[in-house]
């Protein structure tokens, strides 16, 4: 029996401007478990990204219920809801996001000093277990401008990895990058997956859609399908 | 390099944002108007050239007492040799300024009096417009009585007439014959509206006996005046040691006439000069970094240019002109309303006198004015626009281009930002302690208790001729005559007559107490306090309190009684564990060959004389030692106009020629003589007031840009788990390293100028250690207020938009 990480229920998000009202996700209701290679796809403006910011508890739901490792985490504290992306959930950026005054090694660690449990000695192994499974641990004192496109992805990575979270969320992982880098990074997305790691990655490449064992199709807002990787329609929003 | 283009596109862009623009003007305006107000009034006061030929080498020489230079007059014989001796200065003149009474048809009138040597008027290049200037056998004891009047006595004494030289006028009782008459606007050395030949020879008289003199003369090309006060020091040294009993601790200086008057408090008008500069440094810094800002913000239009071509120059010329439009307009602006406050200074500064001011005392726009407008002008545009314009357009644009990691621009912007930070805080903690030293000296010094009550009291002067009253018993006679009479009128009620009231100036002569060692070789070991003469009676009348003892009375009446009031301060300094009552103590510098022992006879509260608050006094009775000017207070019935006229009846009725001049209330004297204090702190204030505004907008909006800057930052942050807390300590953290890196600094820098200006107020150190923590406190408060509120703003976002924000 599947094991249930992420529940989302009739979620809606709306964005409120002056005079316009924006329906960025309508009526999500979808699951996602354990060990599972997810990717989400859709045009741009579809509300991918939306819905990635809200699996990631950057952002709330204007109505639903939303479910992570069994609890209801819809009306959290901000609080609990840092601490629970501290822990729980891994980010990748398109554009990496790194901090530029920080050096690699420095920029892996960071999530893990909000931690109050782990001592600067668990720290500093968790971050070369990292650096070392995206092979950039020779690049620990580099700062982000001394790196490529493909390295600082890879370090992104590492960091998103460092605390060993339930799920990485990656958004558009591959978008800055040339083919050969983007190509790396997948490879090393497909290594995390083989590994046991839970992803969620919004995309609108069909080449890193097709990596996922699942995908997701988002239009206006909807789930249009929701397949596994033998495409065979697996449930319906 | 510079194109129209250019200009006309940053016309657009300050147009498209009024609210920036007016704000960067004001800034701007502030910045140059406050700054060239101040540097202004310091060299119309001080600095600049006196209106004549060669007024740039007219130099001042006059006398300092223990090294403090204190516009003290030399002896003849001293300036005598100085002249001898001195290289490097030509066309000495010697002059020597006194109080003189002219009869007139309606009475007699006071003017200010120069006694001077014949060559005086050739040193201001300045020639009679009627008459002559004095010949040298004029100069001469037993030669003719002339005099050579100002403008102002001929139109007032001889209603402009044509004739008047060789007429006659009555001064100090003694008939003089007009042989010249000076300019209008000439009243050289200050205020001087009749001149005297000087008629001393210091070959006639005996060292010690003769008057004493101020010098003129001119400075020769090329010698500056560090050398000739090096000489001044060793003739001064070699005099101190051929005639210690005359010349213990004095030594001579030169400086320009206008400094003359700052005396010790030139620490004063140095910091205020820098505060100048550093207020104009602020709102530099300001607009700099409100235009760095726009330029950042503008950092992809600016990226998309260097992609399609454009040369650094181009880029450059572009921002440049953004800063030339602001600094122009905001100087503009700022002359406009500086020229303003000039004209009011003039009013706010004539009431520092009772009569005329310094004749070179007139504030208003001139060359120098403009050419400082226009250097400060040149000087913000550079550091607003050049600097800023100079480090964006070097940056990376291919990185901005990618936008690779966050804050490829943000990071270079965020070392300037952290470097403007502290230079703010720097800046204006300086201002702020330095202007909290002169704001606590005036609050200090408005709220002093001066020890007497000076309610509904009228004051005047009077100064008796030496021609008829030329004895101390004339003196005493005619004082004691004016008390009784004034005192049976019924226009006023009590009479007070003394040398100086509580509050005013007093001499402070050398002392020596009883059974007390001192150096008395070369009379430097004496200390100084004040010294009053008063009539019996006033002290009580005053409201002065007694402590012990007895006030005077008629048994002190007498010349050869030897009877003095010291005040509880005095008592305490010299006679910390035993009474004061019976002891003696004698007035050194009054004393002839045989020292003169007068006994303490009673104890009175402290009073202030003069500046030095916390001096003590020792009061004599005028009946026992008189005095040539003294001062009269009355107590008013009804009104200043009855008691005036009381008084001019009255005088009229002893002596014709004896003038009362001066008369104001006790209140009106003491606010006149707060009035540079009050001024000095007004200005202060409105510098300190502007240092704050600037200083809490500056650093807020530096801070609120940086934070801005780092919105993304924040989001990733957010992402990755950071709590709520944890990032607001970490950019609280940064505003308090800021806060020390210029505040230490800074509040050094502050308490340096602020310990000097203390010297001459008079301040304690606990005061200037309060003054320091509270600016402290306060600039502490804008940094972690301007810090606190943009970074709970940008928390206020979610995480999910702060990652979007550009």
């Amino acid at each position: 029996m599947s094991d249930t990480l992420i529940k989302l229920e009739n979620v809606k998000k709306i964005f409120y401007t002056e005079d316009v009202e924006t329906h960025a996700l309508s009526d999500i209701s979808l699951t996602i478990n354990k060990g599972e290679y997810v990717s989400i796809s859709g045009p741009s403006g579809c509300g991918k990204s939306t819905l990635l910011s809200l699996l990631g508890l950057l952002d709330t739901a204007t109505e639903g219920r939303y479910q992570l490792s069994k609890h209801d985490v819809s009306d959290i504290s901000k609080s609990e809801r840092a601490r629970i992306r501290n822990q729980e959930i891994g980010f990748i950026f398109q554009s990496f996001n790194l901090i530029s005054d920080l050096d690699v090694e420095e920029n892996v660690e960071l999530p893990l000093t909000y931690r109050a449990d782990l001592d600067k000695k668990q720290r500093q192994a968790l971050v070369k277990d990292a650096l070392t499974k995206v092979d950039m641990a020779h690049r620990a004192k580099h700062f982000p401008a001394q790196l490529s496109g493909g390295q600082q992805q890879r370090v992104a990575v590492a960091r998103a990895i460092a605390g060993n979270p339930s799920i990485l969320l990656a958004d558009e992982p591959t978008g800055n990058l040339d083919s050969k880098n983007a190509e790396a990074v997948m490879a090393l997305l497909d290594q995390l997956h083989s590994e046991g790691a839970t992803i969620c990655m919004v995309t609108h490449d069909p080449r890193s859609a097709e990596n996922a064992d699942r995908r997701i199709d988002v239009l206006d807002g909807r789930v249009v399908s929701d397949k596994t990787r033998s495409f065979s329609e697996a449930a319906s929003a | 390099m510079i194109t129209l283009s250019d200009f006309k596109y940053a016309i657009r862009l300050l147009s498209k944002k009024p609210g920036f623009t007016a704000l960067t003007t004001l800034v701007m305006a502030t910045g140059i108007g406050l700054s060239v107000y101040l540097l202004v009034f310091f060299n119309t006061a001080l600095f600049k050239d006196l209106p004549f030929k060669d007024g740039n080498s007219l130099i001042h020489i006059s006398g300092s007492f223990e090294g403090a230079r204190e516009n003290n007059q030399l002896s003849l014989h001293d300036f005598e040799e100085i002249r001898a001796n001195l290289k490097g200065v030509k066309e000495f003149s010697a002059f020597s300024g006194s109080d003189i009474n002219v009869a007139g048809r309606d009475g007699a009138r006071r003017y200010q009096a120069v006694s001077i040597e014949p060559n005086f008027f050739h040193v201001t290049r300045t020639k009679p417009t009627l008459g002559r200037e004095f010949a040298e056998y004029e100069n001469k004891a037993g030669a003719e009585n002339v005099v050579i009047i100002g403008y102002d006595v001929w139109q007032n004494q001889f209603g402009g007439s044509d004739t008047v030289i060789d007429q006659t006028m009555r001064i100090n009782g003694v008939s003089h014959r007009v042989v010249g008459v000076m300019p209008e606007g000439y009243f050289f050395p200050d205020v001087a509206e009749i001149w005297l030949p000087m008629r001393e020879n210091s070959s006639q008289i005996p060292r010690g006996k003769a008057g004493s003199y101020y010098g003129l003369g001119h400075i020769e090309d090329g010698v500056a005046k560090a050398d000739l006060n090096r000489q001044l020091d060793v003739i001064m040294q070699r005099l101190e040691q051929e005639y210690p009993e005359t010349n213990g601790g004095i030594g001579a200086y030169i400086d320009t006439l206008q400094m003359t008057s700052a005396e010790d408090g030139i620490a004063v008008v140095r910091s205020m000069q820098v505060t100048a500069i550093l207020i104009l440094i602020l709102a530099a810094i300001n607009v700099g970094n409100l235009l760095f800002s726009r330029a950042v913000e503008r950092g992809k239009e600016t990226a998309i240019r260097v992609a399609l071509g454009a040369p650094r120059s181009r880029l450059i010329s572009q921002m440049l002109w953004e800063s030339v439009i602001i600094c122009t307009v905001g100087g503009i602006v700022g002359l406009c309303v500086m020229a303003w406050g000039l004209e009011i200074t003039g009013g706010v500064t004539s009431a520092f006198s009772y009569g005329r001011q310094a004749f070179w005392w007139s504030f208003s726009v001139d060359a120098y004015t403009v050419k400082l407008v226009v250097g400060f002008i040149v000087i913000t545009i550079l550091v607003t626009g050049l600097f800023p314009a100079w480090k964006n357009s070097g940056t990376d644009f291919n990185a901005v281009l990618r936008d690779g990691t966050r804050g490829a621009i943000g990071k270079k912007a965020g070392r300037l930002n952290r470097i403007l930070v502290i230079s703010e805080i720097f800046v204006s903690m300086t201002i702020l302690i330095a202007a909290g030293v002169v704001v606590v000296a005036s609050y200090n010094e408005s709220h002093e208790n001066n020890g007497a009550n000076t309610d509904n009291i009228l004051t005047a002067s009077v100064l008796l001729p030496d021609a008829v009253y030329d004895t101390p018993q004339k003196q005493s006679q005619f004082i004691q005559t004016l008390q009784s009479r004034l005192e049976n009128n019924d226009g006023v009620g009590d009479v007070m007559i003394s040398t100086a009231l509580p509050s005013t100036w007093t001499v402070r002569p050398t002392i020596a107490v009883e059974g007390q060692e001192y150096n008395e070789k070369d009379g430097q070991g004496y200390p100084r306090e004040n010294y009053v003469g008063v009539t019996p009676g006033s002290l009580s009348k005053l409201d002065v309190e007694l402590r012990d003892g007895r006030y005077f009375s008629s048994v002190d009446d007498g010349l050869d009684k030897t009877s003095v009031i010291v005040t509880d301060s005095f008592a305490a300094k010299y006679f910390p564990s035993v009474s004061p009552l019976g002891k003696r103590l004698r007035i050194v510098e009054f004393d002839d060959d045989t020292p003169k022992w007068l006994t303490i006879i009673g104890v009175v509260e402290h009073t202030v004389q003069g500046d030095e608050q916390k001096l003590g006094s020792v009061f004599r009775p005028l009946t026992q030692a008189p005095n040539k000017e003294v001062v009269i207070a009355m107590k008013m019935k009804a009104g200043s106009a009855l008691a005036t006229r009381t008084l001019r009846q009255t005088l009229k009725t002893i002596n014709p020629d004896v003038p009362a001049y001066r008369i104001e209330t006790y209140e009106d004297k003491l606010a006149r003589f707060g009035g540079p204090m009050r001024f000095i702190s007004s200005i202060f204030l409105i510098f300190a007031s502007a240092a704050v505004v600037l200083a809490a907008s500056g650093i807020y909006g530096v801070m609120s840009n940086t934070i801005a800057q780092r919105t993304q930052e924040i989001g990733v942050k957010q992402a990755l788990g950071a709590q709520e807390q944890h990032i607001k300590r970490e950019f609280m953290m940064i505003g308090f390293k800021q806060l020390l890196w210029g505040g230490v600094p800074g509040a050094l820098a502050g308490s340096a100028m602020g310990f000097a200006m203390a010297q001459v107020f008079g301040l304690e150190n606990t005061e200037l250690f309060g003054i320091a923590a509270l600016m402290i406190t306060v600039i502490g408060s804008v940094v972690m207020t301007a810090t606190y509120f943009p970074t709970r703003r940008a928390l206020e976002m979610e995480p999910s938009a702060a990652l979007r924000y550009e």
